[in-house]
């Protein structure tokens, strides 16, 4: 009975979007805060399947970018479709429901919870049993919970982090902090998945890993992976394509080697002037 | 019984047995997602079975050998059974071992299997696989990150079994036919083959054949009344002879439960979970126990801090006694029983050693007081003194016989004899037949009449228990003639929390000096408690308040030596601490851990004659290889200092410094 | 020598003489500990998930009372003006979530503190238009709740106990660990304290933030009209009872903002405490009076100590 046999794993959610197709489509988005533009009329997608990086310099609107696509933020103008629905306003919790899940630049997590309890937290969006149920705390609601807790196990084998499952995640060291929250954002099971940097701060080798283990996700589960990122090396060799963003507008969109030659982007990287 | 006992002389035969005897008692347990699963021997055997078949389908024949690389996990142990109930050999392999090292060992095995682990070790295994065309298969354990890999020659540990499955619900005779095929076994045929870890060249591979291994398994678990009841965690390297007879080859013979960790980190964990019987660890573990117990003390309120002291001074007092049931005032008995419900209890509780019956130390010399302290603890802890060749005892303290400065005396139906040269000689019922493919060197280290040379200097003492000394060709002599036992002094060293590693220096020189490696735990926490900043291990190393710390032990060290008329002359003279950690990375240790003298002397040999030309510092640069694989350099300034020399005038230090 | 022994002597000589009265002491600043550990929770529960110290508090503890005794006066069946309360409780937390919160979502907390005060006179002054200002009489009777009392003698002493405050002690006993099961077990508890511990984790798993804002004021609605029923048939019905949810302060600078267990325990605390010093100290020395300011006097002694409370973590100002 060794669970490593069962070759299924743990999947993503079917979102009936086959591979290759568009999951989600950016259109026309601009924001703004107050007088202060933030992304200015940008379009693209993101198909389903692959690793699509946005990358860009300091302040080029790429976190805000995210935050529109989970719902944080709403955009003045501008439709975003995700599995072909299509909005411009939505509450983030509603984000979390369509199959979106997110980690943040600067982690957020539940500090003073264990790593179990973290990654148990992603699971709350497939939780369905009523309090009523809850309250009682056996039955269809305890069986809810144990099928729950399987699947964060796979999770933490997976990130293997085992050896850190009851330890309260403030205090761990930066590195498993991410890790634990690409753990919770997984547990989601989203069928689109964004990272806000999630190698900054890392050493090369934590960096290594991290790239594993968002390759194995992609290629296992399938699950989307959109992501900001710094490091342009790792962004070269992770993603399928590649779009750059300055000053919140769109300078460059294609697979990494035509943007790593794109006059523009070489521009932008070397801070030529406007 | 089925089988006569004297038929029983390989371990799938025991594996047969066990089905039978202790069918439904544990045999195997693995902490995966978080939950202990468990097998019993018949589903051990069920699961053998099925993939021993799958690996004849695959095409495993007799004498076959077939390399197993990965950490403690229960599916490689099975394949150690798998493999040999067809005859063939397995060859484990150091899974920490970089592809070139692991590529001279699959190579010199001509194997033609490989067990692996999960995606790293056959990232590792495919790097070399084409220079060595024997390898046709390599079948792996997690099939994580391995689904787009080709074919040809990989396979899923569960397909492998699956085939086997498939081929005994088609055909219920090939059962039969493994089950008589295992029942028709040698004992003459090779068990194992371990490859020793060097501390000096290339690996070696020792040759073990079947019905010894079993006979020398019998003797060690009737010496410590092993039985079903037992039961152990697996966490040492599975390709170490250690691991091998401990667990797996004792587990065979007396049908203990064998408990693998969920992962290397989760160890401390996993044992106080598992809270095993028997329990092995080198004295390392133990050190490392002691310090982070110490530490946590040091943090804890005043309260605790007084129970700690107090009651590990009662335990100091009468803790050993009680342990060896000898008279012990009954005062003593009360503040023991005492101290048991406030610390001892729960201290063992956490550290995993609340069950332990038995539990050794041994590969190198432990402290006296860390050695008392656990006893104390009332926990029985010994030592014994083994090598690879002998399929591991030759020596063994029995219970209530115990000394911290000695390994005991011969264990049973060994032979020890001293040579001439103080060398120790054994011949023990589990001994090898010899390195595989190397005659010569086989040669080297087997006498005449059979004896095995062990490399090591000893003597016995009175009381009958065997004292190692040193490696015998490190005894030298310093340029007045006075004995300089390295070890012996590095040991001396090392006993001291502060200093993790030592490499002494004095054959055929004027007087003794020594590199010192700190314990980046202790004097990191001492540090921190000083409010000392630090950045890096070599600016700590390098600090003139733990240079003056470490002066304080090497006085010490000098003291204790003046004690001994043998070692007098050996104390130190001069030392320096070394600006990095010595690495088996960077080649200066072995995968266990152990100097690799004559390396370090090459690679430091600047270092060293700063420390004989009577510098007071010197520049050095020093390639590593960082834990990826990459190298860089570090440099450093290093500065010497001199100590103090007992019991005689200090001399020649003058001389040499002009 | 005199005053000393007067203070350190006499009170612990007269507690030992009479143990009789030192019970029925002890029990009364029980039964006013529990009520104070009640709205201080009230407070916690909000501010732990919102971060917003709700001023308002105390007035809802007299508008729910109100609203009960309104409905009964307009002849409604006690044991419906009940569940029509809660009705009312719950449309008032989704009101205020509407109008008040959601428009200032991401404002200084300052501010949203200004907007709970914004709610307080809002609801004074609804509250006696459509209610009136005028003292009423809590409808004890016709909720059920026994007014008689027991009485015992130990010690060969007399002490006297209230049912409606055994009925008061169990009902706020009761609403605790319904609340402490709740916050722990359920999936929405376990989202309040999710949204408590990081406001960005939380929103990311999926949590709403609408849902659980409503969802504690309904629940600060529920303990105010507990607090309320319990007091007002005490004290009678009246915009007085605001005054008593400021002994909630004193409780929650003892036992911290965000310790659930703090506000029980400093509650019960103060109660039994404040009740000890007016019998023993204040009202032979001082003349009496003095529950008015002893719990902020502790208060404020215990903060000179710890900032945080007693139970309280560590206070970091958020960015």
């Amino acid at each position: 009975m060794n669970a490593h046999g069962s070759a299924g794993h743990f999947a993503g959610s079917d979102d009936g979007i086959a591979k290759g197709e568009v999951l989600l489509k950016v259109d026309n988005v601009s924001l703004a805060f107050g007088g202060v533009k933030a992304i200015t009329d940008i379009s693209f997608d993101v198909r389903k399947g692959e690793i699509r990086a946005i990358i860009g310099p300091n302040g080029a609107g790429k976190t805000s970018m995210l935050n529109v696509i989970n719902g944080f933020y709403t955009p003045q103008q501008g439709v975003i479709t995700f599995r072909g629905v299509e909005r411009r306003a939505m509450k983030p919790h509603h984000a979390v429901r369509q199959g979106i899940a997110r980690t943040f630049q600067n982690v957020a997590l539940f500090k003073g919870m264990t790593t179990l309890e973290n990654i148990m937290a992603g699971r709350s969006v497939h939780m369905h049993r009523n309090i009523g149920w809850q309250m009682l705390w056996h039955g269809p609601a305890l069986n809810e919970e144990i099928e729950h807790r399987q699947k964060v196990e796979e999770i933490i084998d997976f990130l293997e982090i085992e050896h850190i499952r009851r330890t309260p995640v403030g205090k761990l060291p930066y590195g498993l902090q991410k890790r634990v929250e690409l753990g919770r954002a997984l547990a989601m099971e989203p069928s689109l998945l964004l990272l806000d940097e999630p190698m900054a701060g890392m050493n090369l080798e934590e960096k290594e890993d991290m790239s594993r283990f968002i390759i194995d996700v992609n290629q296992q589960r399938g699950t989307t992976i959109a992501l900001i990122e710094h490091d342009m090396g790792v962004v070269m060799d992770l993603s399928d394509r590649v779009v750059v963003l300055d000053y919140g507008k769109k300078i460059a969109d294609g697979p990494p080697d035509a943007v790593k030659n794109d006059q523009a982007v070489i521009d932008a990287y070397l801070g030529v002037a406007h | 019984m089925a089988q006569p006992a004297a038929a029983l002389d390989t371990f799938p035969k025991y594996l047969l047995l066990n089905a039978e005897r202790f069918g439904g008692r544990p045999a195997m347990r693995h902490k995966d997602y978080g939950i202990w699963q468990t097998w019993n021997w018949a589903e051990q055997l069920d699961e053998i079975r099925a993939f021993a078949i799958g690996l004849k389908q695959l095409g495993l024949g007799h004498g076959d050998r077939v390399a197993i690389v990965g950490a403690n996990r229960p599916r490689l142990y099975w394949t150690f059974a798998a493999v040999q109930s067809l005859g063939g050999v397995p060859v484990p392999v150091y899974a920490d071992a970089v592809a070139e090292e692991m590529a001279y060992v699959l190579d010199h095995a001509g194997v033609r299997f490989a067990v692996a682990q999960d995606q790293e070790q056959v990232d590792k295994l495919l790097t070399f696989h084409e220079t060595i065309p024997a390898l046709t298969n390599v079948i792996y354990d997690e099939p994580r990150g391995l689904r787009d890999y080709p074919r040809e020659r990989l396979h899923d540990f569960a397909d492998v079994q699956a085939k086997g499955r498939a081929a005994l619900a088609a055909d219920p005779a090939a059962g039969r036919a493994w089950e008589e095929g295992v029942r028709a076994g040698s004992g003459d045929d090779v068990s194992v083959m371990l490859y020793t870890s060097g501390t000096t060249g290339r690996s070696k591979g020792v040759v073990l054949t079947a019905a010894a291994s079993v006979k020398a398994a019998l003797d060690t678990v009737t010496f410590d009344r092993l039985s079903e009841n037992d039961s152990v965690l697996a966490y040492l390297p599975l390709a170490w002879v250690g691991d091998h007879y401990l667990n797996f080859a004792q587990g065979y013979v007396s049908g203990f439960c064998m408990n693998c960790p969920e992962s290397q980190q989760t160890v401390p964990q996993d044992l106080r979970e598992i809270a095993p019987t028997f329990y092995f660890a080198p004295p390392r573990v133990f050190e490392s126990l002691l310090t982070s117990v110490t530490i946590r003390m040091e943090d804890a309120g005043r309260f605790k801090q007084w129970i700690f002291r107090h009651f590990t001074g009662v335990a100091r007092k009468y803790g050993e006694a009680i342990l060896e049931k000898r008279a012990v005032p009954l005062s003593g008995r009360l503040a023991y029983a005492l101290g048991d419900v406030l610390l001892y209890g729960p201290l063992k509780n956490v550290l995993g050693m609340s069950n332990i019956r038995v539990a050794y130390t041994a590969g190198e010399a432990i402290g006296a007081d860390l050695f008392s302290f656990f006893r104390s603890l009332g926990i029985n802890l010994k030592q014994l003194y083994g090598q690879t060749e002998a399929f591991l005892y030759v020596t063994a303290q029995k219970d209530g016989e115990v000394r911290a400065d000695t390994v005991g005396p011969a264990a049973p139906n060994v032979d020890i004899r001293i040579a001439d040269n103080g060398e120790v000689l054994f011949r023990s019922p589990g001994q090898f037949t010899g390195y595989y493919k190397e005659d010569d060197k086989t040669e080297e280290v087997l006498t005449p009449d059979g004896f095995i040379r062990t490399g090591d200097a000893g003597f016995f003492e009175a009381d009958g228990q065997l004292k190692i000394i040193d490696r015998a060709k490190d005894v030298g002599k310093l340029a007045d003639g006075a004995l300089f036992a390295p070890k012996y002094i590095e040991n001396m060293l090392k006993f001291f929390p502060n200093i993790k590693e030592a490499v002494a220096f004095g054959d055929g020189r004027d007087f003794c000096a020594a590199f010192i490696n700190i314990d980046l735990t202790a004097v990191g926490n001492w540090a921190e408690r000083n409010n000392i900043a630090y950045a890096s291990y070599q600016e700590l190393a390098g600090h003139p308040q733990v240079y003056e710390m470490i002066a304080r032990n090497v006085d010490e060290t000098n003291r204790r030596l003046a004690q001994e008329p043998m070692m007098a002359g050996g104390q130190i003279a001069r030392f320096l601490i070394l600006h990095k950690e010595l690495d088996a990375d960077d080649g200066e240790l072995t995968r266990t851990q152990k100097v690799r003298r004559s390396f370090i002397a090459d690679r430091y040999g600047e270092l060293i004659e700063a420390l004989y030309d009577g510098s007071a510092e010197k520049y050095v640069e020093t390639e590593v290889t960082f834990e990826d694989g990459r190298k860089g350099r570090i440099s450093a300034t290093v500065r010497i200092a001199d100590a103090a020399v007992h019991g005689r005038p200090a001399r020649q230090r003058a001389e040499a410094a002009e | 020598m005199e005053f000393l022994h007067s203070i350190l002597v006499k009170p612990f000589a007269d507690m030992a003489a009479a143990p009789d009265f030192l019970i029925q002491v002890l029990w009364e600043g029980m039964v006013s500990g529990v009520l104070y550990a009640l709205i201080a929770l009230g407070f916690v529960l909000i501010y732990k998930s919102s971060r917003i110290f709700n001023f308002a508090q105390g007035i809802m503890v007299v508008f729910a009372a109100l609203t009960l005794v309104g409905l009964h006066e307009r002849g409604v069946p006690a044991l419906l003006a009940v569940p029509l309360t809660l009705l009312v409780m719950f449309f008032l937390a989704v009101g205020i979530e509407r109008v008040v919160l959601r428009p200032l979502v991401n404002q200084p907390d300052i501010i949203l503190f200004m907007a709970t005060i914004g709610i307080t006179l809002f609801l004074i002054g609804f509250g006696e238009t459509i209610f009136g200002g005028e003292n009423k009489r809590m409808i004890t009777e016709e909720l059920g709740i026994p007014t008689g009392s027991f009485s015992f003698e130990p010690f060969g002493g007399f002490v006297l106990i209230e049912q409606k405050d055994v009925a008061a002690v169990v009902g706020a006993v009761l609403l605790v660990v319904g609340l402490l099961a709740f916050l722990n077990k359920s999936k929405m508890g376990r989202a309040i304290r999710a949204l408590g511990d990081d406001h960005q984790a939380a929103l990311s798993v999926g949590i709403s933030l609408s849902t659980i804002w409503v969802l504690v004021w309904f629940i600060a609605g529920v303990i105010a009209l507990v607090t309320g029923i319990v007091w007002g048939a005490r004290a009678g019905v009246s915009f007085a009872l605001e005054v008593i949810a400021y002994k909630a302060l004193p409780v929650l600078m003892l036992g911290g903002l965000e310790s659930v267990m703090g506000a029980i325990i400093g509650g019960l605390m103060i109660g039994i405490l404040e009740k000890l010093f007016e019998i023993y100290w204040g009202q032979p020395l001082l003349g009496g009076n003095t529950e008015i300011w002893f719990a902020y006097m502790l208060a404020l002694l215990v903060l000179l100590f710890r900032p945080q409370g007693l139970f309280g973590e560590k206070i970091i100002e958020r960015v």
